[in-house]
């Protein structure tokens, strides 16, 4: 009886919290978003190409939603109506610039076309359709970040979840960033994308992703709200840091103490430059990221003792390693950039690397042979010391073109960036944990929301599966051919399949159904980043 | 031991009789739990999937040559190249779908159930426990007035309200409140219920028939049909149809078999004749090159001889297919080595002082001038350059245009003629006057030399059934799952003195609980706020 008198307090406690929607007037910030980004589309057309970039809206979007979530965290720790209304505000300033960039580009688009249209005699005048900004990974960055905008800020049209965008928003601010890295470059559209049902696939994915990474928040809010202790979340995010770490660079950071980031070669045709096959080693980055690797293994130890010994001496050794990693995941991000930034003389830089490491002469070669679209057989038939020579003669010849930039890595620098943000959040929740999860709405409007949220991005989820298999049907004939970025939607789709189920016939709810969240986008992210950029298939472009 | 005894311990001992192997089978095959495992071999299949190249990847062939003989034999014996189309794959589907029908069939009745038999009245103790609840005194003049007005208050926000009268037994308390279990009363309550979406119980019944749909629609299209390309150029010119496997006019198509490294093509014959006429690429930069970057669309014109159905004539275009007698062509990729649609031709006449002649010629067509010369195209060579004395083509590129001319002379002497497209000097041998004109390629449209059509075979039209009926159908009954949900509001009715009656409330949904807590507070309220009221929530 106790435990069911505790429940139902716990129940009259959301009820008391959640304050009821005021109708109208609670939509008021995602309206305000919505009509002011197509007023800025009007303006657009009025005042033509002199008008603001949509780069720079863009970042005005990332500038605000890193403020929203800033003071929505104030607001948490220390509450405060100002705080709160600024956070507020300033997510629905987010989501204005994050449209409104996305649209402007859309006429961009037509008018970078249109003038080479125009510029050699072409009486074409293609489809407005053709120029939506959904034929790259940055468009779909730009949409997938406002799909986590705008969905928190329909929601936050319940005041007791407006401190969502303290937790969502970092996570579109990240997208963001990525956008930032992958650079906005226009380029012409694959002829095979020019459908109408490009925005309705993409369009439907976008904002599926957007609601999934909602979802994933309000799980991770679960946990700590159900007294997950904040060491086994620092176990978690030290075990992610680390798989980022052990993967980018081709996996050199932690066999070759190296970080060799990728290079640039120009594009003859003036567009986004391509990706050159050898990568540079940037100094001290490499063993910066041993180093954090090292300190967050030790963060792992100390906490798994902590938590199957209940060693507090071990908690305490766990929280200072936390710490200490953070300082020197910021210090290895830092190298990075200057790295970059400063490095000159990269061909005789490069060919001092090379000749210390001449093993990446032989992956270059594999890599062009690869490219030649060669017979199993025929590739066999090569021997390691003719793609050597192919390698060192690639270098020979393009050696001088190649150059650094801040854009060659944009998937690598986002992973590190996700990995400090999540030991960022995890020092965050260990500090006044309590005080923190007084003030989170009750387990069961969260475990309500997490459900909701999950069954929008499951069907969400379907119809990018079904569109995208219809578009295909009509492009070629093939509805489904288990590509890789199909499959992996498949993947993310099953396991909120699996997740509603679970939930509806076994009754798995609270946490069980936050790891299913949590689990699910992952998913999400690896099909939306992961397949893009390792794995080959249809989807490659974004 | 006394024989007593011992008929006590053997009943004591005996356990209770298994149900029969069949039903347990069945049981396990239904089970939720199951369909959870199945679902998860499935993701963890499909990721291994992701992560070995398929052999019908591009970029498998280098990936594969690369792996061990030992990783060759054992990945390859597991059919992890070729997962998505191994027998387990298959089978895991196969009892996936078996799982949905049997789960469903399983527990459809009790769905059925909250339709045909709603749960009209409960127990004040049941009603406390919902996750909605409330307790409120009301004034009124009798039950059937009060229940008149929850009645009204459900109806107003969107319920269908049930009035019924119910007989609830229950222990007798005492004078403490504490229940005496020796007696029970039977006390008469006025029930009003009220309840919004139902029909959302079916919902996920609705989502498993068009999930069905899919899988079977899919299996029969990939079972009855089958996948094949064709090489089309309207080029004429036999030694580079052969050279680059194109063909200008054929009954045949080729389907691809993939077995790891190996690729085989077999030809199928088609029951009509297809000619291509003519290949169109839509550039972006016309002075560009005819790469897919520079692409807006390609088109082949196809005519099609068929001794049953006569000729028909047809455009393929990118993402506009055509489709024939079950074969739906698609524009699938060109071989972009450089070509010309149709040609202006410059003729400077050798006598002095004639006007020079301006030619338009289409490819494989002729073209006559005034004096009765006869122009015919011969091929087109995008980067010009004698081999072995023979004219052929460096590269793909437009890098030295040439249009190769078979021209037949007024008095029928036939001759060889090159049009060059760079400004040659005149004193060049190879632009000296021939055939009484100094010949110059002006200008030409770009063209590539063949398209590759893809086609899919589908006599059932299956694909189209699992995809359009059955996945727009799963959309919509996915929606309809997720965003109606079936709300249950109870209202009991019990007298407390003069003209002061206790409402209890209970309600629940099935899902989006947040909304259906808002709309069970404002029936509450809203009956409530005239009344001198006491709400008292989470009373136990």
């Amino acid at each position: 009886m106790e435990e069911v008198n505790k429940i139902q307090n716990e129940v009259f406690t959301a009820r008391e919290k959640a304050a009821k929607p005021t109708s109208f007037s609670s939509y008021l910030p995602a309206i305000l978003a919505l009509v002011g980004a197509f007023v800025m589309l009007g303006l657009r057309f009025q005042v033509g190409t002199e008008f603001v970039s949509d780069t720079a809206l863009m970042m005005l979007a990332l500038a605000c939603y890193i403020l929203a979530a800033l003071f929505q965290l104030t607001n948490l720790y220390a509450p405060s109506e100002m705080a709160q209304k600024i956070g507020l505000w300033g997510a629905t300033l987010g989501v204005f610039f994050n449209l409104a960039s996305w649209l402007v580009r859309w006429v961009n688009a037509y008018d970078f076309e249109l003038v080479q249209l125009q510029a050699s005699g072409n009486p074409e005048s293609p489809w407005i359709f053709r120029y939506i900004p959904f034929a790259n990974l940055y468009d779909l960055s730009l949409a997938f970040a406002f799909g986590a905008g705008i969905t928190t800020l329909f929601l936050a049209h319940r005041k007791n979840f407006q401190f969502l965008s303290a937790f969502t928003l970092p996570l579109a601010a990240l997208i963001l960033t990525l956008a930032r890295f992958i650079g906005g470059e226009y380029s012409n559209l694959m002829p095979i994308l020019d459908s109408y049902w490009r925005p309705i696939h993409v369009g439907v994915a976008s904002l599926s992703y957007g609601i999934a990474l909602v979802c994933f928040a309000i799980a991770v809010v679960y946990l700590l709200k159900d007294k997950v202790k904040v060491e086994a979340m620092a176990i978690f995010s030290s075990i992610f840091a680390i798989a980022v770490i052990g993967s980018i660079s081709g996996g050199s950071v932690f066999t070759q103490a190296a970080y060799r980031a990728g290079m640039f070669m120009p594009n003859p045709s003036g567009g986004k430059p391509f990706n050159a096959f050898f990568r540079f080693e940037l100094p001290f980055v490499g063993w910066a990221l041993v180093i954090s690797g090292i300190l967050l293994a030790g963060v792992i130890i100390a906490f798994l003792a902590y938590l199957y010994q209940n060693n507090e001496k071990a908690k305490e050794i766990g929280h200072i390693l936390l710490k200490a990693a953070f300082i020197v995941q910021i210090v290895a991000v830092a190298f990075w950039v200057t790295g970059i930034k400063s490095s000159t003389n990269v061909q005789a830089n490069m060919q001092a690397q090379l000749e210390k490491n001449p093993a990446q002469y032989l992956k270059v070669g594999q890599e062009i042979a690869s490219k030649q679209q060669l017979s199993a057989q025929e590739f066999a038939a090569i021997t390691p010391k003719q793609f050597e020579q192919a390698g060192r003669q690639h270098f020979q010849n393009n050696g001088n073109k190649m150059f650094l930039s801040l854009n060659t890595n944009p998937v690598e620098f986002a992973g590190l960036l996700t990995a400090l943000a999540g030991t960022f959040f995890v020092i965050l929740f260990a500090f006044r944990t309590e005080t923190l999860r007084e003030r989170l709405p009750s387990l069961e409007s969260l475990d309500s929301l997490m459900y909701k949220t999950a069954c929008l991005a499951f069907a969400g989820l379907a119809m990018l599966l079904i569109t995208g298999a219809i578009w295909a049907n009509e492009s070629w004939g093939r509805p489904w051919g288990f590509d890789s970025k199909e499959t992996g939607a498949l993947v993310a789709w099953l396991t909120y399949a699996a997740f509603l189920h679970t939930r509806i016939s076994r009754g798995w709810r609270g946490r069980s159904s936050a790891y299913f969240a949590i689990l699910g986008f992952l998913l999400v992210i690896f099909t939306y980043l992961g397949v893009s950029y390792l794995l080959p298939g249809l989807h490659s472009y974004a | 031991m006394s024989v007593v005894e011992e008929s006590i311990k053997t009943k004591e001992i005996s356990k209770p009789k298994a149900a029969p192997i069949g039903n347990r089978i069945l049981d396990f095959l239904s089970s939720v739990r199951f369909g959870v495992v199945l679902l998860c071999i499935l993701v963890f299949l499909s990721i291994l999937g992701m992560l070995f190249i398929q052999q019908n990847v591009q970029g498998f062939d280098a990936s594969f040559a690369m792996r061990t003989p030992a990783e060759k034999l054992v990945y390859g014996s597991l059919g992890l190249f070729d997962i998505y189309n191994s027998w387990y794959y298959n089978g895991l589907l196969l009892v996936l779908s078996l799982n949905i029908v049997l789960a469903s069939i399983d527990r459809f009745p009790s769905a059925w159930k909250y339709i045909s038999e709603p749960k009209l009245s409960a127990t004040r103790g049941w009603l406390l426990n919902q996750p909605q609840n409330a307790v409120i005194r009301i004034h009124g003049n009798n039950e059937s007035e009060i229940a008149q007005r929850i009645k009204k208050a459900f109806d107003e926000n969107g319920f269908t309200p049930r009035i019924t009268e119910d007989v609830s037994k229950s222990y007798a308390t005492d004078d403490e409140g504490k229940k005496d279990f020796s007696r029970t009363e039977s006390k008469k309550s006025l029930f009003v219920f009220g309840e919004k979406g139902r029909v959302n119980r079916l919902g996920a019944y609705v989502v498993h028939v068009f999930l069905l749909t899919l899988f079977l629609g899919h299996f029969v299209a990939n079972q009855t049909g089958f996948d094949a390309d064709i090489r089309l150029s309207p080029d004429t010119n036999q030694a580079i149809q052969r050279d680059f496997n194109v063909a200008q006019q054929t009954d045949a198509i080729q389907l691809i078999e993939i077995n790891l490294d190996k690729q085989e093509r077999y030809n199928v014959l088609l029951p009509f004749t297809i000619t291509c006429t003519e290949i169109e690429q839509k550039l972006i930069d016309q002075n560009g090159s005819i790469e897919i970057n520079n692409t807006l669309d390609w088109r082949t014109q196809i005519k099609i001889d068929d001794p049953a159905y006569g000729q028909t004539v047809a455009d393929v275009s990118l993402n506009k297919p055509f489709s024939y007698r079950g074969y739906r062509f698609f524009q699938a990729s060109a071989i972009t080595m450089g070509s010309a649609s149709e040609m202006t031709l410059e003729l400077r006449p050798e006598k002095e002082g004639e006007k020079p002649i301006t030619v338009i010629l289409k490819r494989n067509e002729t073209a006559q001038l005034p004096d009765g010369t006869k122009i015919a195209y011969n091929t087109f060579l995008p980067d010009f350059v004698m081999q072995g004395g023979q004219p052929s083509t460096k590269s793909g590129d437009y890098a030295n245009p040439a249009v190769v001319l078979d021209v037949t002379q007024p008095n029928g002497e036939l001759t060889k003629i090159y049009a060059f497209a760079n400004k040659l000097p005149d004193n060049a041998p190879v632009n000296a006057p021939k055939a009484g004109y100094r010949w110059r390629l002006a200008s030409y449209e770009k063209s590539p030399l063949a398209h590759v059509l893809s086609i899919k075979y589908d006599p059932f039209s299956a694909a189209f059934i699992a995809w359009y009926i059955g996945g727009f159908g799963l959309i919509g009954a996915l929606i309809f799952v997720f965003f109606i949900s079936h709300k249950r509001v109870w209202a009991m009715i019990g007298k407390k003195g003069e003209n002061e009656f206790e409402i209890v409330f209970g309600g629940n949904a099935n899902r989006n609980h947040l909304a259906f807590e808002d709309k069970f507070k404002t029936i509450v309220e809203s009956l409530a706020s005239n009344n001198l009221s006491e709400q008292k929530n989470q009373e136990v």
